[in-house]
Order: structure tokens, then sequence, then C-alpha cells
């Protein structure tokens, strides 16, 4: 099941007018540990201390402030930040179209599905056309007391909403300057041989959170009483400049 | 230190020593939490509610909850243990073809840079892969949580995305609409529309506009009002050291003489 | 808007707004900014080295707003050097580490002017590589107040076997720096005997110094801040420019010298400016190398 609908909207453009529901898409499922103190095993509580005094202060006597130079602040009344927050609009609002395989993967962040509210006319057109294209919607919109950027795409026979990083969120990869390292044609061919060989297809299901079960089973070892052995993390040995040729050619008839 | 962690990213028979490092910045305002009696800044730490002290990181262990106040301990190092292998490494152990990848499978960037002595094979990878259009699919643990991530070639360095592992997508089938009519000739109407709006991606063109907000009125604020000042810690009263104040005494009393 | 694309020692770089004026009733561009770096790189990127950079930019100049940061710019090239902090033992935050003359330049291009760097380098934030004394002057006194009280700071420490070294902080002020260069010395071990040095000071000298720092007790008088020794402080780092009407720089001073200008007594002759800074500097070498190299230990703990 989809996770629970957590917003409501229209997606707009030209004259479409779409409503839609907004679910969440991903599940974490994760071991949760608590943070104990070694001396008597009690659970520990997250406090905010005053540097000042070395004592916790209540939340009454909590103030936000904004550092403007070392040791100065503005302080902001919670009320003045509230009125920065943009009302809920509902609308999504398409502003241009992309090619969906521009979008590079850094800025995606949060994938939501979009299930058609009433009335339903125009969904299934829509996931059509921008499959059929090959095209992602670029959508402003606001929402929880925040401005968003994200992508309209297509899923399936859905439609999803993931939003988007903003430009200065991603940190540049253009003005890379990392050596540049000759390689001789015999180290490309071989290094590309090696990867076509080990290349299969995305087949996701095969791969389990191991560790996940591995963390499990430690966990009911130690329930029951038994001993732990420790084991130390395997470093592997860097490959040295020049014995990367021996190493690729090594790798290649270990997977022919 | 150079990054969030430190390892070896292999494929097969090569090893690659590299960095790991932030790809994205949250471009949100960040405040400090402050006391309101003379803003001094407030410290997140662990406190024992039940001794009423706050708790140093070394008195620290984590605790897996089986029971009402019954759990089970876990150092960091029995947590490294469980996969020893995959603590320091990244091991890819296929290549893929990314644009098999549903993107829903992506969860966080990073970027990989080589470190000390591994820039020849650093170099080789970044090229076969940009070569191949592949990415290497691997899995390695960072902190507590091992991730499947995906190692691509981009603009001459290695990115690293974690992905979702396949059961923590949700399933759409329930949210998907049922079986309607064909809308072909809305369908025409809305590629119309689409390609009067086309355009290329850059996200560059959209800023993030709450940010701007709070800016401005943090501007302002600044202008109406001088910033506030945390009280210097003044110190215990009391001259320091006994040893040290009388040397410094003695040094004092020579400075005088001299001048 | 002028964009200039550079390479500087094989990286590539985009200046922009190069004639853009950042010191108006001076006259000094971003163009001469950049110069200015340029030619006191080889004696200021030492002290820069593998320090938590906080940089003060005025992107408007002098006169309009700045804004300081204390975390890496997002935008920054891949070749600039930076370092995960956790101030807090829970925010974590990626701070620009200028280590080479590129880092240096891309900064300056982003008009951060002044530069202030921790006393500790970031892969031991809890150890100070030296000790210092920030003297700075209450309304009614002056830099050669400050001589003065540096004169005989330097002659105390001597007393203990301390050797130290002085710079003008480019305003009102001088710093003088006691260098230790151990990985035993902990900031707990620079605050309590700068402390105790301050406290005597203002006991022998009370009309002079104090070591207080609440205003009311400044007024006539140098307050030594010895509360600066504290890994969550930075300085002044020195020969960086200071963002004052004219470009004036942190400069070290010989202790000879600093004896003749404080009997001469015009306190502007201990204001150095950019373009004297960089000949002195090649003439004379770097007078502050001796804080980030010499070991000293600090007695009597």
């Amino acid at each position: 099941m989809a996770g629970k609908a957590i917003w409501k909207g229209y997606i707009n453009f030209g004259d479409v007018n779409l409503p839609v529901k907004l679910h969440t898409a991903i599940k974490e499922d994760r071991i949760q540990f608590h943070l104990l103190h070694k001396r008597d095993h009690l659970k520990l509580r997250q406090q905010m201390i005053c540097a000042f005094e070395k004592k916790p202060v209540p939340t009454e006597a909590q103030v936000k402030g904004f550092e403007v130079e070392e040791g100065k602040y503005i302080i902001v009344d919670p009320d003045e930040i509230e009125q920065t927050a943009p009302e809920d609009s509902r609308m999504i609002e398409v502003r241009e179209f992309v090619k969906t395989e521009q979008i590079d993967p850094l800025f995606l962040e949060r994938v939501y599905y979009l299930e058609p509210d009433v009335p339903l006319k125009g969904y299934d057109a829509l996931v059509g056309a921008l499959k059929e294209m090959e095209v992602a919607g670029i959508c402003t919109w606001a929402m929880r007391k925040r401005y968003y950027l994200g992508a309209l795409q297509t899923g399936g026979k859905i439609l999803r909403l993931t939003t988007l990083r903003y430009a200065d969120e991603v940190i540049s990869l253009k003005s890379l300057e990392l050596p540049d390292i000759p390689l001789s044609e015999k180290e490309l061919k071989i290094g590309s041989d090696l990867i076509n060989r080990l290349t299969a297809p995305f087949q996701p299901q095969k791969f389990e959170n191991e560790h996940q079960k591995k963390l499990q089973s430690l966990i009911e070892k130690k329930a029951r009483g038994e001993k732990i052995a420790v084991l130390r993390p395997r470093r592997l040995k860097p490959t040295a400049p020049d014995k990367l040729l021996q190493a690729l050619e090594a790798s290649l008839k270990k997977v022919a | 230190m150079q990054g969030i962690w430190s390892g070896t990213i292999s494929f097969s028979l090569v090893a690659i020593p590299v960095d790991l490092v932030k790809a994205v910045d949250s471009g949100r305002v960040s405040f400090r939490m402050l006391h309101s009696k003379d803003y001094s800044p407030l410290q997140r730490r662990m406190f024992c509610p039940e001794e009423e002290t706050m708790v140093p990181p070394d008195e620290i262990i984590r605790g897996y909850e089986i029971g009402p106040d019954k759990y089970i301990l876990i150092s960091d190092e029995e947590l490294e243990s469980v996969s020893p292998e995959r603590s320091r490494t990244i091991e890819i152990v296929e290549f893929i073809d990314m644009d098999e990848v549903d993107p829903i499978y992506y969860d966080h960037p990073y970027y990989l840079i080589p470190s000390k002595g591994g820039e020849k094979a650093y170099r080789l990878l970044v090229e076969v892969m940009r070569r191949t259009h592949k990415a290497g699919l691997a899995k390695f643990v960072l902190g507590e949580r091992e991730y499947l991530v995906a190692v691509y070639s981009s603009e001459g360095a290695l990115a690293l995305i974690t992905l979702h592992y396949r059961e923590e997508i949700l399933p759409d089938e329930d949210i998907s609409p049922k079986k309607g009519k064909i809308e072909d000739e809305e369908k025409s109407r809305i590629k119309q529309n689409i390609r009067k709006m086309m355009a290329d991606f850059d996200p560059g063109k959209y800023a993030d506009k709450r940010r701007k907000e709070i800016m401005d009125l943090l501007k302002k604020k600044a202008k109406e009002k001088a910033p506030v000042e945390a009280p210097e810690m003044e110190g215990e009263e009391g001259e320091g050291p006994a040893d040290l104040v009388a040397a410094l005494k003695e040094s004092m009393r020579k400075v005088k003489k001299n001048r | 808007m002028s964009r200039k694309a550079v390479e500087i020692a094989g990286r590539r770089l985009s200046l922009s707004n190069l004639e853009k004026d950042l010191y108006p009733s001076y006259g000094f561009t971003k163009a001469h900014i950049l110069e200015y770096y340029l030619g006191i790189a080889k004696f200021i990127l030492p002290h820069l080295k593998d320090r938590a950079l906080t940089l003060k930019r005025y992107p408007e100049g002098v006169e309009k707003d700045f804004f300081f940061e204390k975390r890496c710019p997002s935008h920054h090239p891949e070749w600039v050097n930076t370092a995960e902090v956790s101030p807090d033992e829970g925010e974590r935050m990626t701070v620009c580490l200028v280590n080479d003359l590129a880092t240096l330049m891309w900064v300056e291009n982003l008009a951060s002017l002044e530069l202030h760097v921790p006393l500790a380098r970031v892969d031991s934030p809890e150890t100070p590589d030296s000790m210092v004394f920030d003297l700075d002057p209450g309304d009614r006194a002056n830099i050669l107040s400050c001589a003065r009280v540096a004169l005989m700071l330097r002659d105390l420490l001597s007393g203990l076997r301390l050797t130290s070294y002085v710079k003008t902080s480019g305003k009102k002020g001088l710093h003088v720096y006691v260098p230790l260069n151990r990985k035993e010395t902990t900031f707990e071990n620079t605050k309590t005997f700068s402390k105790a040095v301050a406290e005597i000071m203002q006991k022998n000298y009370p009309n002079l110094v104090t070591a207080k720092m609440a205003k009311e007790y400044r007024k006539a008088k140098v307050f030594i801040n010895w509360a600066q020794n504290d890994s969550s402080k930075t300085m002044i780092c020195v020969y960086s420019l200071r963002a004052r009407e004219k470009p004036v720089v942190s400069f070290p001073l010989a202790w000879k010298e600093l004896e003749n200008l404080s009997k001469q007594g015009d306190p502007e002759k201990l204001q150095i400016k950019h373009s004297e800074a960089v000949g002195r500097a090649e003439k004379q070498g770097d007078l502050f190398r001796e804080v980030i190299v010499k070991k000293q230990k600090l007695p009597y703990l």
C-alpha cells in the first residue's frame, strides 16, 4: 500500500487543472538504537545546555538567533519567521517541461506519488503525454510553510512529484580540476572489457539489506548471552599506479 | 580529514583509496538556539535524567530495546564487526546501465575524490565508466547502516548515490486510476501544451523564495537594532595556579625594575 | 559586470566584478585586492594552512553590509580543500581550508576581505599552536597605549623564558603571540596562563591595563582579551586586509621597530597599508614565521 495521503493540490499549466493527492512513496525500515549511559544503562535524553552556565535550559527560555558576527546574534521571533512562510496555495504550477534525461540525479530529493482526486478526468491523458514525450514538468508550489521546486514525471501508470534541490544546494563539479593522469589505450581497453563482462541488468530485488539481518542476529546472539567475536574491518591494499595494468589483466582473466 | 568517510573503492582486483565528501548542502538558513536570559549559545548534550547530569561521549553506549527498560548493548567495535569487509570498502560487484534505474531508487548523493596514491586508478575508473556508459553497483556500510549504492562517472569525477532497497519502495497499485476510457483527444491537447513549454533543464532559474525572505528580514532587523552579544566566560575568580602566579610576580618585579 | 577566466597554479578560476570599488573613499577595487593577496600569498598561506576559515565578505564594499560565513560556500570548486567539523557535537559543517594560491584567489573573488582563523588547526581543533594576547584599546586609549602594554608583556614573558611576537590588528590594537606548537598543549592551558598574565598586568598597572571585558572597565585602558584563547574563537590572520576606510593590513612588527614607533608617538605610523606590506615582506621575509614553527612549553602549569 502506498503511504498515506499527506496533502492535496492541483497540477496547473495551460488549460490543465488536475486535482491530486500526494502520498509518501518510501518507507525506511531501520533498527533503532537508544543512547544509554554506560554506567547504569539509563536512557539518555537530548537537552539544550547553556554554554555559559553549563545547565539545561527549558524551552521557554530558548530563543533563536542568527549569527551575524562572531558571538553576535540577531534575535528572531518565531512569529516573524512564521510570517515569511508561504500560504498553502494548493496549486502545483508547472513552469516548463524538460527532457527527463536532462535531470541529473544530484538534484532529486524526495518522491511523492500522485493519486487522482475528484473529478478524475485528464489524469491518464497526462500520464500518457508525459510518457510518450519522455518529458518532466518543472513545477513550483508552496506546501507546509515551504516553497518547493519539483519535477512532475510518470512512474509506471501513475504520476510522481519529486522535489528538486535548488541550484546552489548542489556542490558544483563543473570547475573540477582533478589531476589529469595519462592512461594507456591498453589500460582503457582492458578496463572497458572488464566492465562489460561485469555488466548485468539492474535487478534491485536481488539486493537485500544483509547488514540489517546480521545486526539483528548479533542482537539476538547477545540476548542469548553468546560471545561475540569482534572482527577487524578489512582494509584493501590500494593498487599502485604502476601495477594497474597488471591488476586489470588479472581481473579480466578471473571473470573470463 | 578530508571528508565524511575514507576507505577504498574496488572492482574485481583493483582497489582505489578515496574520500567520501558531500555533494549537496542544505540552503536553509541556520539559526542558533540561545538562552533568552543572556543570549549564551545553547549546545546539544546528552543528559541523564535520573542523575541530572550531562554525559560526555565516552560514557555513552548504544542499546537496542528488547523490553521495557531492557536493552542489549552494542559497542562501536561490535557494530563495525557486523560487516567488517564493508566498513572500509565500497566493493563494486557488478555494473549496470543507469538508464535502467527507475529514479525512485535514488536516495542521497555524495562525491568520491581520490586520496593519495589513487589518482591514476581513479581516473581510469572515471574514464572507462564514461566510455561504456555504465555505473557500478555496490554495497557499503556508513555509520550504522548498510547502503546499496550506484557509483557513476560525471564530469570527470565519481559520484555516489545511495539507493533505496526494493522493499522500502511502497507499491502504488492502490492509487493508480482504475480502468477508465482512453482520453486520446485530451492527450493530444496536453502534448500541444507541453510542446509550447519546452526548455532545457536549468535549476539555476529558480531560487528559494523563503530563504530570500528570511535573509531580507534579518537584514532589516540588523539595521533596526544592534545584535546582542553573548557574555564572555569570565572564568573562575582567582589568580591561577600558585606556581605560575609566583613566577609571574618575580618576572614582573624585574620588568618594573628595568623600566 | 566583467568576468575573467584565469588559470592559477594549474586551476581554472572565473573572476568577477574586477572593477568594483570596494574601498570607495580610497579607491581600491576587487582587482587591487586580488593583486594584493597575490603579492602577499607566499607569506600568508603558511598561516592559513589547515585552519577552518571564517570568511568576512563585503560584496558591496567596506561601507555596506558584510556577512560572515563559517560554512564553506557550497558552490566551491572541487579542488578547494575542505574539512568536516562538529563545533557543537551535533551540527556538522563543512569549512574551507585555504591551502593553496588558487583557493586564496577564489576566496578573495568572493570579496572575503578579512580572513579569520582559529588558533588550532582543523585536524586537532583542541590543540592551540600558540597563545594570544589580544590587546584592545578602550575608547579613550589608542594603539600607542597597546604598544606600551605589548612591550611590557614581552618582557614579562621573557622573564619566564617565553619568546613572543607582535602584529598590528589592522584596526586599533595589537596582537601578541606566544608560539607553542606542541601537541600536548590545550586551550585550558593557554586560557589559564593568559588569564594569570592579564591579571598580574592589571594588578600592577591598573590605570593602563584591564583584564575585564565589561565596557565600563575599559575607557582609557587597554583590555587584554585573554578569553580569545578558545577553540571557538578566531583571530584575524596575519597579512589579512581589514575592512576599514583604507586597505590596512594586520602586519607583524619586529620588537625593535615597535619600540621606536612607540617612542615617536605617531599612531598612524603603526598602520601598515597594502603596498607597504608587500614591499616590506619581500625585503624582510615573514616576521611571523616563528609563530607557526617555534616550539615552546608553558611553564608552571
